[in-house]
């Protein structure tokens, strides 16, 4: 967003407004556990640790469509959706903040506006964290999400020893007003960090050359190492798929709940039909579905690549496979071709 | 942004009458709960709803009654799963929970003045059935009409009664075939597809639609093509697991399209661009 206010605010200042937030809702924040740092709650007291921090192992998609969540409970003759928390989130990178544009419009846009993650939204507060340097595999810096104009509430830049603040929305400005001896206003712009990845794709023309190369070996070659687990899908912050699953309540026959689950369509159930046939039955067929949802059908359905550059599908790949140097050998292949 | 707002509530109906069609398919007829419901509940043939069990799950079913019959709406069901299978087992007065109509049905606005094909498989007759109540009842706005539905053995066979209202319809002819014949068939046996050669269709004034198993619909739509019916003249009804039936949950997707809210009948013309395999 242009227009918006910016301000400056200690490390201390940061630690006492999660501090506060944390007593009026649910916050989360970068928590290192014993390998990475990922999404988990923070409660009032506790400290705020993130030296050395590049980002979380999975997505904060998570929070917004947690991985199982109850959407409704039957009663005997309603069925009603619980209520929602308000949610506070700190420390999203700028490539995560692309990422849930993207599932926005996948979620709330197109013919229908899906209630539960709609509210979820609504009653969440995303406090975005500029990058200092690349991690192992990201490669943001070619997809053009290294940066990020709009998407989060507050955007914070590390500055001295502090940040500087860039208010995105009402609901930030709102924050900030509330704490406002925390904060200090500045007229000056974030000094822009220039982070350098290893890693690159090169996506001009993409979705095109993706089009004419659905019938290339490639798939098979990637399909030949892929060992179907499901981890890109699963670390991936634009993958949005799901299933409803209904449970009973064995106490009381009366009552029944619909949860949503994520589920993923590099799993072989995933496009089965009643009576058992699966339209994707090749693992060829469910890889091409990962490489095409990102890099064709979600930029013809929402306009965008559905791939930020996170690296994370890289990272957990115990195949070692790597969308960027696929990507290479599809558009080498495609060069040949013409 | 988005016209409607999904949360996925359905709502109760109750089952009037189960009436069983076979071993294996049973239809149900169900009103709303609420009048309310009832009356602001209306769908297209060809659309479908979802159809669930309190506490064990839904399943995606194109709705089979006729689309101008406001007090109730009827679904068959064959026994396929556990949604299915429960049903199954529920007898007149318990409660199915329904949400919908969803997607998009057969076009019959469009089609006025046309001859038209209709191709059935299987369990895939319902949801024409509800077509034929239509043109039935608009008879003079359509040309001739073709019926054709193709059963794995007489046992398969769904509606023989509700077929029956259909006979004496001016120009609408229904032949009926099953693959494998026994004593209590003297009909036609074989392929729906054989029942071609016998039918006096005039490719360009003819409009096609169709709703089978896939290997079925696949050879259809070769015979259609054939008898000269433009691609974009063909109408299809794909199957695929439907769950939020909203375009969001991924599991119809093929291609960039979504069976759920772009479908689940398509034309020919749009089916063989897809980007991804359909059948």
């Amino acid at each position: 967003m242009t227009g918006g206010s910016f301000y400056v605010i200690k490390k201390s200042g940061l630690q006492k407004l999660l501090d506060s937030l944390s007593r009026r809702m649910t916050v989360f924040v970068p928590v290192k556990g014993p390998d990475d740092y990922n999404f988990r709650e923070m409660k009032p007291g506790n400290s705020l640790n993130i030296d050395g921090y590049e980002n979380t192992e999975f997505p904060p998609r998570m929070i917004f469509m947690p991985d199982r969540e109850t959407i409704l409970e039957y009663e005997k003759n309603s069925a009603k959706a619980p209520a929602e928390a308000r949610t506070a989130v700190f420390g999203i990178r700028p490539c995560d903040v692309h990422a849930l544009n993207i599932l926005d419009k996948v979620m709330l846009g197109h013919d229908y506006r899906e209630e539960h993650y709609g509210k979820k939204r609504e009653r969440s507060v995303v406090m975005a964290l500029a990058c200092r340097k690349a991690g192992e595999n990201c490669f943001c810096g070619s997809m053009g999400t290294d940066a990020v104009k709009e998407g989060f509430d507050l955007l914070f830049t590390e500055q001295g020893d502090g940040y500087h603040v860039a208010a995105g929305s009402e609901k930030g400005e709102r924050i900030v007003a509330e704490n406002k001896r925390l904060f200090r206003k500045t007229d000056d712009e974030a000094k822009k960090i220039r982070i350098r990845c290893k890693k690159n794709m090169n996506i001009e023309n993409l979705p095109e050359i993706m089009k004419d190369m659905r019938d290339s070996k490639i798939w098979q070659d990637v399909a030949g190492r892929c060992l179907s687990c499901a981890s890109c899908t699963f670390s991936c912050p634009t993958c949005y798929c799901f299933s409803l699953t209904h449970e009973s309540d064995i106490a009381n026959p009366d009552r029944a709940r619909v949860l949503r689950e994520m589920d993923y369509c590099m799993l072989v159930r995933f496009s089965r039909v009643a009576g058992g046939f699966v339209f994707r039955k090749e693992r060829n067929e469910r890889v091409k579905q990962f490489f095409y949802h990102k890099l064709l059908y979600g930029y013809n359905n929402e306009g965008a690549l559905h791939c930020v550059g996170c690296g994370r599908c890289i990272s957990e790949c115990m195949a070692k496979i790597d969308i960027t140097e696929e990507v290479r050998k599809v558009r080498e292949e495609h060069g040949r071709k013409k | 942004m988005a016209e409607k707002n999904e949360s996925y509530r359905p709502v109760p109906a109750k089952i009037l009458s189960v009436m069983k069609e076979n071993e294996r398919v049973k239809t149900f007829r169900l009103s709303f709960v609420s009048r309310e419901d009832n009356a602001s509940f209306s769908f297209t043939p060809g659309q479908f709803a979802m159809f669930g069990v309190a506490g064990v799950g839904e399943a995606p079913i194109s709705i089979c009654s006729p689309s101008f019959e406001h007090k109730y709406i009827e679904v068959s069901i064959r026994k396929a799963g556990n949604v299915t299978g429960a049903m199954f087992g529920m007898k007149k007065g318990d409660t199915v929970w329904v949400r919908g109509p969803y997607g998009r049905g057969f076009p019959l606005d469009e089609c006025k003045g046309r001859d038209i094909v209709l191709v059935a498989g299987g369990i895939g007759f319902p949801p024409l059935a509800s077509v034929i109540d239509h043109l039935a009842r608009h008879r003079k706005e359509y040309g001739r009409i073709w019926v054709l539905y193709g059963a794995r053995d007489f046992e398969d066979l769904v509606f023989r009664k509700r077929s029956k209202r259909w006979t004496g319809i001016e120009n609408l002819k229904m032949l009926v075939t099953v693959e494998s014949p026994c004593t209590s068939w003297n009909g036609c046996t074989g392929m729906v597809t054989d029942l071609f050669s016998g039918l006096d269709v005039d490719g360009k004034r003819t409009v096609a639609m169709s709703c089978g198993p896939p290997v079925m619909m696949k050879f259809v739509t070769l015979g259609l093509q054939k008898m000269g019916i433009q691609d974009n003249d063909i109408y299809l009804s794909l199957e695929r697991m439907m769950q939020c039936g909203i375009g969001k949950c991924g599991h119809c997707s093929i291609g960039d399209r979504h069976v759920c809210t772009d479908g689940p009948v398509f034309r020919y013309g749009e089916i063989k661009n897809m980007l991804e395999r359909v059948w």
